[in-house]
């Protein structure tokens, strides 16, 4: 049960709303939490077992947090550590046995043929990558003594399970969602008419780009061998183009969910399209995710004891840039190792989190040259012509790092990577190849206009010209026309029934 | 607290701190900014900045950065 899919927009969302306004205030918060529990059986049936041990276990660990006295920090920081390692254990013994088992057999069959580690058949709970760094998160800022460890296990459970978050996300913090998930408000005009816009906004996303790129994607990766040149860089981009809309299509959903029933949750995404370098991109793209890594593995590095020890160490010794340099390649290490690990027990991933790694390390590297370049040159930065080029760099950066994302493996990115510079002629675009994978001249029309409009409304964002809640105020026909515009739209222009195939949700994966 | 504005110009000199209130929410100084500058600002004061300090209210203006100091050495 999918967020785009039919049984949860016009069955099981409706129903939670209809129980939700139905029922006292105060019992409220516990319909959601029902609801929360419902949803997860029914994607993951018994592995529900899994959030709700998860949940009683982090709520008891920051109890025990912060029953310890103040003074004893090493008590409480074996606490933390102690529950902190034991939800990594879970989710890595989950995530990653297969791939453990895999490479060591790799070794094995090498030095001892016929000895190998058993491969297990593991069934990963849904959203466990979300609900756990949720719960880390939880467990450490009540270790900080940011928040009070919370007393109700109801509203622990709630801040874990609300449903539109547990397939995909937003990762949110304890104090960002908690009291409005606890308020249990009742269902706005205001709300409902705000939430849906964002739920038929996002469907727009997914049916109608998504979902129609998916053909392209899957025809060119799947057999990435009969192809090469331009068709190999234009499925790159597609790809791009497709999770951008997807994941963003389905927090659209998500958050037009928790709008409804009038929980603000985190944005996932802004413009990341219009970024002017990778570390711009990462602050714009999966935005909760790199909050999260920020705030839990990049600061907690940096103010460490051997961050400190560089710091002080490169002041005698070294330049000021090269300190910096350093300090950043010790801080970002884990953060992007950490990225790249949390996607998914393959090297491919692997090697995307090291990617942005060198890569931001690189922006970091030459920041003085460039500095120079820009002086003696007399660039303005803020000139159209500039920003174009940075922004023009920084798709070729983002392309090609997920063309690695979705290559099947390894080896076959970098077999694809390199095919793109052989043979390289753009009649390949319009010679008839493109229309051999499922798509007529009609569908990427439909998918051009579609991308047009995300592209005009994220303009009018980035701007802040016009955002949700300025939108209620416009008159009434112009919204009214959107509206319909938009339903209108994906009745006629989704990319569902005869022909095309429901296409999964590629986060939910994660 | 002139040193506290010293060590921010170091770090980037085309920013008004008198006027600027929102160094964090704004963007002004990234997370690179606010490790070079915690490092400083250890150093300096002779405090500790734990990572549960690394929060946009304590970052955000000299004022706010000058209160924390004072918190800190106080705690010390």
């Amino acid at each position: 049960m999918a967020y785009h899919t039919s049984i949860y927009l016009f069955l099981f969302l409706p129903v939670v709303l209809l129980l939700y306004q139905i029922t006292p205030r105060k019992i409220r918060p516990f319909v959601l939490l029902a609801a929360g529990y419902v949803f997860f059986w029914i994607i993951s049936g018994e592995l529900v077992w899994y959030l709700i041990l998860t949940t009683l276990f982090t709520h008891y660990i920051a109890i025990w947090i912060e029953g310890t006295e103040v003074k004893n920090k090493k008590g409480r920081k074996r606490i933390l550590i102690f529950g902190i390692l034991v939800l990594l254990g879970v989710l890595g013994y989950l995530k990653y046995y297969n791939f453990f088992a895999q490479n060591v057999n790799r070794v094995l069959d090498q030095v001892h043929p016929g000895v190998a580690i058993t491969m297990k058949m593991i069934v990963l709970p849904i959203g466990i990558s979300f609900y756990t760094l949720q719960a880390i998160g939880y467990m450490v800022d009540v270790y900080w003594k940011k928040i009070p460890a919370e007393k109700n296990l109801a509203k622990v459970a709630l801040f874990l399970g609300f449903f539109p978050q547990i397939m995909e996300g937003p990762i949110s913090m304890y104090p960002q969602t908690s009291q409005q998930l606890w308020k249990g408000d009742p269902i706005t005009l205001e709300n409902l008419t705000g939430g849906s816009l964002r739920i038929i906004w996002g469907l727009f996303k997914k049916m109608i780009i998504a979902d129609r790129l998916y053909l392209v994607v899957q025809a060119v990766f799947e057999h990435y061998d009969k192809y090469n040149g331009v068709v190999i860089a234009a499925a790159a981009v597609a790809y791009t183009v497709q999770l951008y809309m997807e994941f963003s299509g389905c927090m659209d959903i998500v958050l037009g969910s928790g709008q409804i029933l009038g929980v603000t949750l985190p944005e996932n995404f802004r413009q990341p399209f219009a970024s002017r370098n990778a570390a711009e991109f990462w602050r714009r793209w999966h935005i909760t995710l790199g909050v999260w890594l920020k705030t839990y593995v990049f600061f907690p590095v940096s103010t460490s004891r051997i961050v400190k020890r560089w710091n002080h160490f490169g002041k005698t010794h070294l330049s000021k840039h090269m300190t910096k340099l350093g300090i950043s390649a010790i801080a970002l290490f884990p953060v992007w190792l950490g990225n790249g690990l949390w996607h998914g027990a393959r090297w491919s991933y692997l090697f995307y989190g090291m990617y942005y790694f060198t890569i931001l390390l690189l922006g970091i590297a030459v920041e003085p040259i460039r500095d120079q370049i820009l002086k003696v040159c007399r660039i303005n930065q803020d000139a159209v012509w500039w920003r174009m080029l940075q922004i023009g760099k920084t798709w070729m950066i983002i392309f090609t790092g997920e063309l690695f994302f979705r290559a099947n493996g390894l080896r076959a990115g970098y077999r694809m990577f390199r095919s793109i510079f052989e043979n390289f002629t753009l009649d390949k675009l319009w010679d008839g190849t493109f229309l051999s994978f499922g798509l007529d001249k009609a569908d990427y029309f439909i998918v051009f206009c579609g991308c047009l409009c995300v592209a005009i409304v994220g303009i009018i964002r980035e701007r802040s010209l016009l955002d949700t809640q300025q939108m209620q105020k416009v008159c009434l026909p112009v919204r009214w026309a959107v509206y319909y515009g938009l339903i209108i739209a994906v009745i006629l222009f989704g990319a569902y029934g005869v022909g095309y195939q429901q296409v999964d949700l590629i986060y939910a994966g994660f | 607290m002139s040193t506290l504005t010293d060590i921010l110009m170091e770090i980037d000199d085309s920013i008004n701190y008198e006027k600027e209130k929102a160094l964090i929410d704004d963007r002004l100084l990234d997370s690179f900014a606010v490790i070079s500058l915690i490092g400083e600002l250890e150093e300096t004061f002779e405090i500790q900045i734990e990572a549960s300090q690394i929060i946009p209210d304590n970052f955000n203006s000299v004022e706010a950065m000058e209160a924390m100091i004072r918190r800190l050495q106080g705690m010390d």
